[in-house]
């Protein structure tokens, strides 16, 4: 059976790109929650 | 703080795992290399699982006692799991293309995978058109419940029907007949996506918290 490398690559890079961007997405909520709060303590 | 940590761990063991998948399982005799997507595919959809149980225990929790720490438990784990279940479709389907020539079938196990996977994306959608928080709860508990039912079927789905899918070869009755190192990099990964969700479900659950915070 061939190696198949260039799936393999998809497969990994896809879940990669999938979890970097759900961790970007949640700190950059956090970031602008915490921006609110320090705001509202003001 | 507490989270941080528990970041910067599940970012070892995901070198470590990439490590075991690239450098020491060896190439498998029949598929060849293209078998390494295993090393990814059944972490995610176990750690899917586990996310969609944790969804049933807030769900159960929050219905039982209104509170609200039990329903941003259900969320925090909802959204990781509909990644995990989609990551476990993809790589699957990317490792099918190669292995089974197509990629995609309308097998068991597959179908039943989609629908879990359109449960909870449902369950996402449903969160966001209910402003009321605790109708909203209550509505989501109930979908989170009834979600649940299906993780049973997706797993046992290849024993019930006759699937293309290959039986459970973990998590079945019958002990293992994996090799040793091939196993032993499948628990590292395993390991490594169980930190990466507590990572995810904690960094979220703060999320949440604080969102409930500011609105009311």
């Amino acid at each position: 059976m061939p190696d198949n490398w260039g799936y393999v690559f998809s497969a990994y890079g896809l879940a990669a790109v999938v979890l970097l961007w759900y961790w970007r997405r949640l700190a950059g909520r956090a970031k602008s929650l915490a921006g609110r709060g320090e705001r509202q303590g003001r | 703080m507490a989270a941080r940590a528990l970041g910067w761990l599940a970012v070892l063991a995901l070198i470590a795992g990439l490590g075991a998948a690239f450098g020491y399982a060896p190439r498998e005799a029949v598929q060849g290399n293209v078998q390494r997507i295993m090393y990814l595919h059944v972490p995610a959809v176990l750690t899917a699982y586990l996310a969609f149980a944790l969804v049933f225990l807030g769900s159960v929790g929050y219905l039982l006692t209104r509170r609200a720490g039990w329903d941003r438990l259900a969320l925090a784990a909802a959204e990781p799991g509909v990644l995990f279940t989609g990551i476990t479709i993809a790589s699957g389907s990317i490792w099918g293309k190669p292995t089974w020539g197509t990629w995609w079938t309308w097998d068991a196990r597959l179908t039943s995978t989609a629908v879990l996977f359109l449960v909870y994306v449902g369950y996402l959608l449903l969160r966001g058109m209910v402003d009321e928080p605790d109708r909203r709860a209550r509505a989501a508990a109930v979908v989170g419940i009834l979600g649940a039912a299906n993780i049973p079927i997706v797993h046992f789905s290849v024993k019930w029907w006759r699937a293309l899918h290959q039986p459970s070869t973990i998590l079945g009755p019958e002990p293992s007949p994996i090799a040793t190192p091939i196993a032993a990099t499948l628990l590292i990964n395993w390991i490594a996506f169980t930190l990466l969700f507590a990572y995810l479900l904690a960094e979220r659950m703060e999320i949440a918290r604080l969102e409930d915070t500011h609105a009311g």
